[in-house]
């Protein structure tokens, strides 16, 4: 046993006295010195959309068009804002509205005005003009029952504008709007003024009738902001991968493919429509390519006509992106 | 073992620091195993010594056996010599037969059964000489991977809990603690592989070294069987 003993041990520390000398720490593996590369995470919707705005401008926190300059003041201006000071006299109240049968409210409008419109604007204090119906002292004698002198009226009264609104504050888009899954609702149609008096029919009555709002300008308000970064218009908001792909669905359900055109390869139309505001399709669906197969591109348009009576599912906060929509109809895509 | 040590990678690799900076555990475990290597080594190189010495007193004792010798001179040769194997058991069975027939056996039947009797005692002890200690081996065997497993499962474990400690998940703060838990299980294996071997080894040359020994037993029994014939018909 003392043989083996002593043989054992002395293997094992010659083993040892081995490996400690004829395997060294082992070599550190070499590796590159490589600069690390920064890797941005951006939403392609900060490229794609833009927001109106100066090129040359700082970023802001709130998007602004460029200013204009400070419109000059306006003497005898009735709205805040357009004078440096007050008027003396306040400008005649106006006598209280009647009761009119437009339902409707003009919308508020956006513009200062600046320049007053020459004809309605009723000038208070130096032209004692002849129209009659801003003449400040004597009351009005008695008011025509005469509807179109009543709708001129009310168009002629200056809508007391508080202070040129500054132009609502263009809010960032949010990333992810909550969508809504109903459709807004269209207005209601205009009760028919003169539905009940066709009694007297009369030519002028119809033009006032009609004429009853002032041409909107679309937002043209000047911008009194400080400019912020941005492109010249809103631009490029798109439907996202995801709406779209909801927006085909929808679409493939209320589509009913002719018989026959079901396994037929290469069938494709792409038809082209546009949603109002009101979530309704305007006017006809449109085929912008066709298939080639009347039945087919026709049964691609009843299948928009179909889902729009039953309501379409748009995102809302897209409005613009909804005003032009091309759908691609293809058997093998939308199944 | 502090994270220092552990988040200062790059410094001493080598087996020795990576023991050196083992937990006491760690240390413990591999002290242990190679302790278990150097004595699983020595009953190897003993019990292979031993064997190849035993196979070659069989032989010579066959031939000597076989050479036409009386069996009372070479129980005179022997018999003063320590003997080992066959030898033994030549020796164990001869005193036997000298005790019973000085005395004067009465029954051939008892004589014999009494010189089996000495020759299986003689067999076995035999054995037991020289399968004594290969149980270690098979121990170690079977036990050292686990014994290294363990040592490095608490390396780990350590090591875990330094890096909880250093707040860096970098891999080169993490490997040298692994890497020093590892070297424990390499030890197990480094102890558990020879022991294996060398147990299956061994015991299958033992096996054969007693069957050897048995046929010998066998024939010399039956020669002395004839002997006692003999005997009785002469004295009868």
């Amino acid at each position: 046993m003392k043989t083996g003993l002593v043989t054992s041990v002395a293997l094992h520390a010659a083993l040892i006295g081995i490996g400690l000398v004829s395997l060294p720490a082992p070599k550190a593996f070499e590796t590159a010195d490589v600069e690390a590369l920064p890797v941005d995470i951006v939403p392609i919707g900060a490229i794609t959309q833009m927001q109106a705005g100066d090129s040359a401008a700082e970023p802001a926190d709130t998007p602004a068009p460029q200013p204009t300059e400070r419109p000059d003041t306006v003497e005898d201006a009735r709205t805040v804002g357009d004078n440096d000071v007050d008027l003396d006299t306040p400008p005649t109240p106006n006598e209280s509205p009647r009761p009119v049968e437009s339902a409707a409210a003009p919308p508020p409008e956006p513009e200062p005005a600046p320049e007053p419109d020459p004809a309605p604007e009723p000038e208070p204090a130096p032209a004692p003009a002849p129209q009659a119906e801003a003449e400040p002292a004597p009351p009005q004698p008695a008011p025509e029952p005469d509807p179109v002198a009543e709708t001129i009226a009310e168009e002629a009264e200056p809508e007391p504008q508080p202070e040129p609104e500054p132009e609502p504050e263009r809010v960032a888009l949010p990333e992810s709007a909550p969508v809504p899954q109903t459709r807004p609702e269209p207005p209601r149609p205009r009760p028919q003024q003169t539905a009940d008096s066709d009694s007297a029919f009369d030519e002028d009555q119809i033009a006032a009738l009609l004429n009853q709002e002032d041409d909107a300008g679309g937002g043209a308000q000047r911008s009194r902001q400080q400019a912020a970064l941005g492109g010249e218009r809103t631009t490029a908001e798109q439907l996202s991968q995801g709406e779209m792909e909801a927006l085909r669905s929808q679409l493939s359900g209320c589509w009913n493919i002719p018989i026959g055109a079901e396994g037929a390869d290469g069938l494709r139309a792409s038809v082209e429509f546009s949603v109002g505001s009101d979530g309704r399709i305007d006017g006809m669906p449109r085929v912008v390519s066709s298939s080639g197969h009347r039945q087919f591109d026709e049964s691609a348009v009843r299948a928009i006509q179909k889902c729009d009576q039953q309501g379409l599912r748009l995102p809302a906060g897209k409005a613009e992106v909804w005003s032009r929509i091309v759908v691609n109809f293809d058997p093998s895509e939308m199944f | 073992m502090n994270p220092s040590e552990l988040a200062a990678p790059g410094g001493d690799l080598s087996i020795w620091a990576l023991f050196w900076q083992a937990g006491w555990v760690v240390k413990l475990v591999m002290i242990g195993l190679i302790f278990a290597s150097v004595w699983s080594w020595a009953i190897i190189i003993d019990k292979a010594i031993a064997f190849a010495r035993m196979r070659t007193a069989l032989d010579r004792f066959e031939q000597v056996f076989w050479s036409g010798q009386s069996l009372e001179e070479l129980y005179r040769g022997l018999s003063e010599k320590k003997t080992s194997g066959m030898g033994s058991i030549f020796v164990a069975a001869m005193r036997e037969w000298k005790k019973s027939f000085e005395k004067g056996a009465r029954s051939p039947l008892g004589l014999q059964t009494r010189i089996d009797k000495a020759m299986d005692l003689a067999l076995t002890r035999e054995m037991e000489r020289l399968e004594g200690r290969l149980g270690f081996l098979a121990s170690i065997g079977s036990a050292a991977p686990f014994i290294g497993l363990f040592g490095t499962v608490v390396g780990i474990m350590t090591s875990f809990q330094a890096i909880a400690g250093s707040k860096s998940t970098n891999l080169a703060v993490v490997a040298p603690g692994i890497a020093e838990a590892l070297l424990a299980t390499a030890l197990g294996l480094l102890a558990a592989i020879p022991a294996v071997i060398a147990y299956n080894k061994l015991t299958s040359d033992a096996g054969k070294l007693a069957v050897r020994m048995e046929g010998f037993a066998d024939e010399f029994s039956a020669i002395l069987s004839r002997q006692i014939d003999e005997k009785v018909a002469a004295r009868a």
